[in-house]
């Protein structure tokens, strides 16, 4: 059981980064982005196709960091700034849109086979009986120290001016900020967490052209759940629903375990629509 | 001028009287492949229509219409070994509205991107439900779906009247909810829903009116899509067919009473031009969404609308610029008007 408890952990830092990143843009540009996970998975492809080219992993890292961040920053200029001023119906349908395109592009260029990722953290360790590998706690590190960052960057005067745009897009301009910079920086730093998210998934597991569909749902349960306006919540909610999902598939049947994220999202929307960890925004009239 | 209306008139009615015959007698028109394709253009619409109640009237974002599509499909094929194939698809129907008023009852409270991550989740559960359930649904392995077949008629062509009169009722009915005071009171929700209060219309009944009447609609297409199909495997009824509804009912025009159809014959064309290549169709889809959100928001419907605002705006401008090439152009403009 402890076996499952560190699996989860590992899966819930993969869910709890994509929320990071979802939190990111949704709090800078209010945007909810059905197509991260896929923005993340061209990331991680890049990453595959870099290696399979005979470039080292810790060269290829930053080069398929910065393609997953560049691709963000671009669909964003190109397609979701110009609907800003449009309804929340028109981001929604936008990033679906591009998420199928995404999709249906990854599939054409590389394919519906499993690749495997060679990551240089194979060591595991046996601690009071429970296999641990490297890869889980890189990927806990990880979850940890972008949570921390993201967490102090808020409260710093970019964050603090990211939020201001979120809020009104109107006002922070005339004391001088930049909304196009926020707009940019947000959407970059999401590309850049969301191909974290999907590279540690690839390198633990496969990296396949169907991961972003079922991370993004997760990656928007644990964000949910975690309440959209915190990001030790997003954490939270992220690791939460790794170690119940694999406890889930352990107790009662491994079918059980898609249906786990559903029903907690449905619950937590249903009795407390605000999340476990939110804050209640008014509405504007 | 009333002469001109009046033959407008004659040519509105002939033009509806042949489109209307040709539909009857479509069967041996084209072959079965071909009528087949046409009975999807009709499943499609009406589950499109759906949308346009929930999505496009009432203003909710809701991403649960392959759910009722799976919930029409299963239980009419399920209670159709026991009674008619029309009292089947009205029982599914209900219990499809039910199911959305039990997802809407709560779902009344969230707004826009919860609503949909809420109507998403319940959506994915509902397919679990399919798989789970195998004593209707036949599990992962799916189950046969008992042909309706009317006297004298052979498959293709019994699928393509069922079809058309299934289309015929919905749009029907969709037109007689716009048209009524309910259809007012929905735009309502959707354009001011905090002023509504204040003149006694409750918005979260009219919510769950659409919640309930989006899903019936949905069920209903359903029904007819497990006549098509013939055999029905809970993978059909995923984010895939979700997206495809989406497309029919945005790239047609969400607000419009025949953007389903425009939208459903788009997809079922761009189905056939692509049929082998998945990622090519999908491809295909999102690029028409994409550029639907992006450029043209009223959708495909609204074309004719853009157009004359084009035409007023180019004769507008005319006046002021009375270039001897712009009369021409001018006053051709006027001339079919």
């Amino acid at each position: 059981m402890s076996e499952q408890v560190v699996n989860g952990l590992e899966s819930g830092s993969w869910y709890a980064l994509m929320a990071l990143a979802l939190v990111l843009v949704m709090r800078a540009t209010n945007v909810p982005n059905f197509a991260m996970a896929e923005m993340g998975l061209f990331g991680a492809f890049m990453l595959w196709t870099l290696m399979d080219a005979g470039i080292p992993y810790f060269i290829a890292i930053p080069i398929a960091l910065l393609c997953g961040a560049l691709l963000a920053v671009v669909l964003e200029r190109v397609l979701i700034r110009p609907l800003l001023s449009e309804s929340e119906f028109a981001g929604v349908l936008m990033t679906i849109g591009i998420f199928v395109g995404l999709n249906a592009l990854t599939q054409l260029f590389w394919g519906s086979q499993p690749r495997e990722v060679d990551s240089p953290f194979t060591a595991s360790w046996d601690v009071f009986g429970t296999r641990v590998t490297a890869n889980q706690l890189v990927s806990l590190g990880l979850a940890i120290a972008v949570t921390y960052a993201l967490a102090r960057y808020f409260r710093s005067p970019g964050g603090v001016r990211m939020r201001a745009v979120a809020e009104d897009r109107v006002t922070p301009r005339l004391v001088g900020v930049s909304v196009s910079w926020v707009f940019r920086t947000a959407w970059a730093v999401a590309g850049v967490i969301a191909t974290l998210a999907m590279v540690l998934q690839g390198q633990s597991t496969l990296l396949t052209d169907q991961n972003a569909g079922s991370m993004v749902l997760k990656g928007f349960v644990a964000a949910t759940v975690g309440g959209f306006t915190s990001v030790w919540g997003a954490l939270a909610a992220g690791l939460g629903l790794g170690v119940i999902e694999n406890l889930a598939g352990y107790w009662i049947s491994t079918s059980a375990r898609p249906a786990v994220a559903l029903l907690v999202v449905l619950l937590v929307l249903l009795l407390r629509p605000q999340g476990l960890f939110g804050t209640v925004r008014t509405r504007e009239v | 001028m009333l002469r001109d209306i009046k033959a407008l008139t004659v040519v509105k009615a002939l033009a509806v009287t042949a489109v209307v015959m040709v539909l009857l007698t479509l069967p041996s028109l084209v072959n079965p492949y071909r009528l087949f394709l046409v009975s999807l253009v009709a499943v499609y619409m009406v589950a499109g229509l759906g949308l346009t109640i929930i999505m496009g009237w009432t203003g909710q974002v809701v991403l649960a219409q392959a759910a009722f599509f799976g919930m029409g499909a299963y239980l009419t094929a399920y209670w159709h070994e026991w009674m008619p194939w029309p009292l089947a698809a009205a029982l599914a129907c209900l219990a499809a509205a039910a199911a959305g008023a039990v997802i809407g009852f709560p779902a009344v409270r969230l707004h826009g991107f919860y609503l949909a991550i809420a109507t998403l989740a319940f959506s994915e559960l509902v397919r679990r439900g399919f798989v789970e359930l195998d004593s209707i649904t036949g599990g992962i392995a799916g189950t046969d779906v008992e042909p309706v077949q009317f006297g004298g008629l052979d498959v293709a062509a019994s699928q393509w009247y069922l079809a058309l009169s299934v289309a015929a009722f919905a749009l029907l009915v969709a037109w007689r909810i716009r048209v009524t005071s309910l259809g007012r009171c929905l735009l309502a929700v959707r354009d001011a829903e905090v002023a509504t209060a204040s003149v006694s219309i409750s918005a979260a009944r009219y919510k769950l009116v659409a919640f309930a009447l989006s899903a019936a609609m949905g069920a209903l297409a359903g029904a007819v899509y497990g006549q098509l199909q013939a055999y029905l495997t809970p993978e059909i009824f995923g984010v895939g067919l979700l997206i495809q509804f989406l497309v029919v009912a945005f790239v047609g025009g969400v607000t419009f009473l025949l953007g389903p159809l425009l939208g459903a014959i788009f997809v079922v064309v761009a189905r056939e031009l692509l049929q082998d290549l998945g990622a090519g169709q999908r491809l295909a889809y999102a690029i028409a969404l994409i550029l639907v959100v992006r450029f043209l928001p009223s959708g495909l419907a609204g074309l004719p609308a853009l157009w004359r605002r084009f035409r007023t705006r180019r004769s507008a401008a005319a006046p002021s610029a009375p270039a001897a090439g712009e009369q021409p152009a001018l006053a051709s403009s006027g001339g079919d008007a």
